[in-house]
């Protein structure tokens, strides 16, 4: 017998700030500004990559500026789980090369109680874009990671500084030799254009001086070296600014100007908030005039996900699920763990291979994550994950995550599917999908990775 | 394509003051093809097959009458005889049967003497020199049918503008900047394996809009790759080669009408091997041409058959020819210029440019007199209908390969 399940309530999400002042004071639920499942969901999806319904479950009691604090600093022993993967991943990057990297690493976004940091990590390994086929070795590509996981809340300054001095990204961008004699333009000119200043802020002659000021970094044998005599010890004119100028000084710089401020503020708005919104100045100003006062990435963050506008109708579902969120979102809701080695080729046949960027500007990402080659292919990749047999194993068990959380009959395991991978915000008929998943099921547990299989196909799940 | 959008993309490209050309092909570029509505489902379609290795252009288009080659060619030479001629001097391969028959129905035309400046006879710049269409080394992160993809890009109908079909790992060819170019061994990943209909209330979201009405048409799409999927290869006509295998299902792509623009096939295996024969080659190569001339033969059977022939274009590539001396070991050298082949219903058939000079070489390789993207430009421009200096980055005079 098919128990019908009640339609799904309307999503509840606070209306759109008024004002820019408006936009970045932090959010405290009351009249008209829920605090509620859908929208617990969306500050984990978009702060991390999705979670189960304990930690959805903890979300709502803490409130949400409580969960942006551990969000932020979290209570779990951050170290010794950095310690035990940094060790993994070491022996992988030895032992088995970038592929193996790649497997670890998303294990490490699965596993890690710091899923911001890891979230940001990868906001700056599409910023610097380096082509990971040019390193050379895997080595290489893991502490290009450590690196950009180290400073990824931090002071941009340093990382930037880092990144002038790190193999995988001299070498991804051709400025593994950086001689006096022929200052290196392209990692100059991706340093301006990509990574900071953004298109049409700078000349060709602010490119060629910071060229200069990179001279005497080479990457020998793997690793970064400074060669002294190669360095051009002259005085360079960057941006209005003139001196014997180094690559440290050459981020300072970069990171004084209001156009760095804006193009990472704007960057920030469509990595946390929305793809296609296109944020006014006027609300980015708040932003980078922060960036410039303080230095400190993850006092932006924080404050973009602290605001009012965060938790708005202007951000709550105007993101696109990039391949990675949406695999892992699936994974975390239903508290298991699959092969990431088989999950890493997915992910690239989706778009998505970390450390491959198809260009300079990193991955295109928002609508274009989705075409009608990519959507079948998602659909594909949930039916393989949720098949319970075959090469992603059957560790994934949506019955068995729903008995857990105390549903035991198929129709109430369905309701809470519906919520932990929906939250009502699709308009759908869930007691014909359990219907139709019963058809293909035959047990509880074929039919409940049947039914979650339909979600995951459902057009509202595809957005973050 | 109708002639309203060819002229809509000539004029978006024309202006082209907001275009840079740093690091590929301009995102703004695509954002204002954007504009232009989706061409019919009858769009002109390239192929392109990849020949991995450097194929003996001499033993492929064979200049029997030249006392060179027959000098040259101690243990390789092919006897006159079993040619299957196309001129007074030049004549197929003798595995080349099928090749004969295509080039006297109209159906094939050779490009001889195609080459590029600057060619370093080493595998990988070679092979990135005609994926990238960049022949000095350079920044180049994409391909040339990637960058064909991204303008070929519709957001409004975000189909399947390139794809490539094959086992090997996709050929840098088809690396885009923005669009995601499947690499399908075959059509079954298309198909969804379960599906069901989308319904919900209008939504005011851009994003939920472009996911449904993509949803629908990979819906429909799966419908119509599933029947065509589950069809055999040999039931078509097609000989048992993996190549063979991968055209056939490049056919169905096709007859799907996905609004599939490029697709890309090899043989050789993509590695080392293939076409590379320094040792031994006479056994080898024609088994290889044998597989290319009999393969490709089938699939422009099959495009008649389902009547998509005017509209299909194939064209090979090899990174290099080879040299004209044997090395010793019944082998040959990396060269220079090879002759290159297109096959299709809209050519204009025959011999394209002379065959190069046996006794004017470099370093023991014929030159070259035509630039390969001087081919590019053709298929890309009065062919697919792109704007070929916005894929190139600089303007190659087209070749009259094709049927006015």
């Amino acid at each position: 017998m098919v128990h019908r399940t009640p339609p799904c309530r309307a999503p509840e999400v606070a209306p759109a700030p008024a004002s820019p002042e408006q936009a970045w004071l932090p959010y405290q639920p009351g009249d008209g500004r829920p605090w509620n499942l859908g929208v617990a969901a969306h500050l984990l999806r978009r702060a991390g990559f999705g979670a189960g319904r304990a930690r959805l479950g903890q979300a709502l009691e803490a409130g949400p500026q409580g969960t942006i604090d551990a969000l932020l600093r979290p209570e779990a022993d951050t170290a010794a789980f950095d310690r035990a993967f940094d060790e993994h991943e070491g022996r992988a990057a030895e032992t088995g090369g970038e592929a193996a990297l790649r497997s670890w690493w998303l294990r490490r976004m699965l596993e890690t109680p710091h899923p911001l940091q890891e979230k940001m990590t990868v906001f700056w390994l599409e910023r610097a874009a380096a082509d990971g086929a040019r390193a050379g070795e895997a080595r290489v590509l893991l502490e290009h990671v450590r690196l950009l996981r180290q400073h990824a809340l931090g002071d941009p300054r340093t990382l930037l500084a880092s990144l002038l001095r790190d193999p995988a990204m001299l070498l991804g961008h051709g400025g593994e030799a950086g001689r006096r004699s022929r200052p290196n333009e392209r990692l100059a000119r991706h340093l301006l254009e990509n990574v900071t200043l953004g298109p049409g802020n700078f000349s060709p002659e602010d490119v060629h001086e910071a060229a200069r000021a990179l001279t005497g970094g080479f990457v020998q044998g793997g690793r970064y070296a400074f060669v002294p005599r190669e360095h051009d010890a002259g005085v360079k004119r960057i941006l209005g600014r003139e001196g014997n100028f180094s690559g440290d000084d050459l981020a300072g710089i970069l990171c004084e100007q209001p156009a760095a401020a804006e193009s990472l503020a704007r960057a920030l708005y469509r990595w946390l908030v929305a793809d296609e919104d296109e944020p006014e100045r006027a609300l980015l100003a708040p932003l980078a005039e922060a960036f410039v006062r303080e230095h400190d990435f993850g006092q932006l963050v924080e404050t973009v996900l602290r605001s009012n506008l965060f938790f708005s109708a202007r951000a709550y579902r105007r993101k696109i699920k990039s391949p990675l969120e949406y695999a892992l979102g699936l994974i975390l809701a239903l508290e298991g763990m699959v092969s990431t080695t088989e999950l890493a080729q997915d992910l690239a046949a989706l778009g998505q291979e970390l450390f491959r960027p198809p260009s300079a500007r990193g991955w295109a990402g928002g609508r274009r994550w989705i075409d009608e080659a990519t959507l079948a292919r998602r659909h594909n990749l949930a039916a393989d994950l949720l098949r319970g047999a075959g090469r992603y194993g059957d560790r994934l068990d949506p019955y068995e995550v729903a008995r857990r959380h105390g549903c035991e009959r198929e129709d109430s395991a369905a309701r809470f599917l519906v919520d932990l991978l929906l939250q009502g915000d699709a308009d759908l008929d869930a007691g014909a999908l359990l219907q139709a998943a019963q058809e293909a099921g035959g047990n509880p547990a074929a039919t409940l990775r049947a039914f979650a299989r339909a979600l995951a196909r459902v057009p509202e799940y595809q957005l973050a | 394509m109708p002639a309203s959008r060819r002229a809509f993309l000539k004029a978006s490209l024309g202006a082209s003051a907001l275009v840079s050309f740093t690091g590929g092909v301009p995102r703004l570029l695509a954002r204002a093809l954007a504009a232009a509505p989706r061409a019919p489902e009858r769009d002109t379609v390239l192929v392109v097959v990849q020949l991995t290795g450097g194929n003996d252009g001499l033993n492929t288009l064979v200049p029997f009458t030249d006392d060179v080659y027959g000098r040259s060619r101690t243990t390789l030479r092919l006897p006159a005889a079993q040619l299957h001629r196309v001129s007074a001097d030049l004549g197929f391969h003798p595995d080349m049967q099928e090749f004969r028959g295509l080039f006297d129905q109209g159906l094939l035309s050779v490009v001889q003497g195609v080459g590029y400046p600057g060619q370093d006879r080493d595998h990988g710049g070679a092979m990135r020199a005609w994926h990238t269409a960049e022949c000095a080394p350079g920044g180049a992160q994409s391909g040339w049918l990637g960058r064909a993809a991204d303008l070929a890009w519709n957001p409004d109908s975000p189909g399947v503008p390139a794809a490539f079909v094959g086992s090997i790992p996709r050929p840098f060819a088809l690396s885009a900047e923005e669009t995601v170019v499947p690499a399908l061994r075959s059509l079954e990943e298309l198909v969804l394996r379960e599906t069901e209909e989308h319904g919900g209330a209008p939504s005011d979201n851009p994003l939920l809009q472009h996911v449904r009405g993509v949803d629908r048409r990979a819906r429909a799409n799966s419908l119509k790759l599933e029947p065509l999927a589950r069809q055999e290869g040999a039931a078509a006509g097609y000989p048992d080669f993996s190549l063979a295998a991968d055209l056939h299902q490049a056919a169905r792509l096709i007859e799907a009408d996905l609004g599939v623009r490029m697709v890309c096939c090899e043989l050789g295996g993509g590695g080392i091997g293939g076409f590379d024969n320094h040792a031994n080659q006479l056994g080898n190569h024609c088994a290889l041409l044998r597989q290319l001339a009999e393969s490709v033969a089938a699939f422009i059977r099959d495009l008649q058959r389902i009547g998509a022939l005017p509209r299909v274009l194939l064209m090979t590539f090899s990174e290099f020819g080879r040299t004209v001396s044997e090395n010793g070991r019944r082998g040959t050298g990396h060269g220079e210029a090879a002759p290159l082949f297109l096959a299709g219903g809209g050519l204009a058939g025959g011999l394209i440019g002379s065959h190069p000079s046996l006794v004017d070489l470099v370093d023991d390789a014929p030159k070259h007199h035509t630039d390969f993207r001087r081919v590019y430009a053709t298929v890309l421009e009065p062919w697919l209908g792109f704007d070929s200096k916005a894929v190139l980055g600089s303007e190659f005079a087209p070749l009259p390969l094709l049927r006015r």
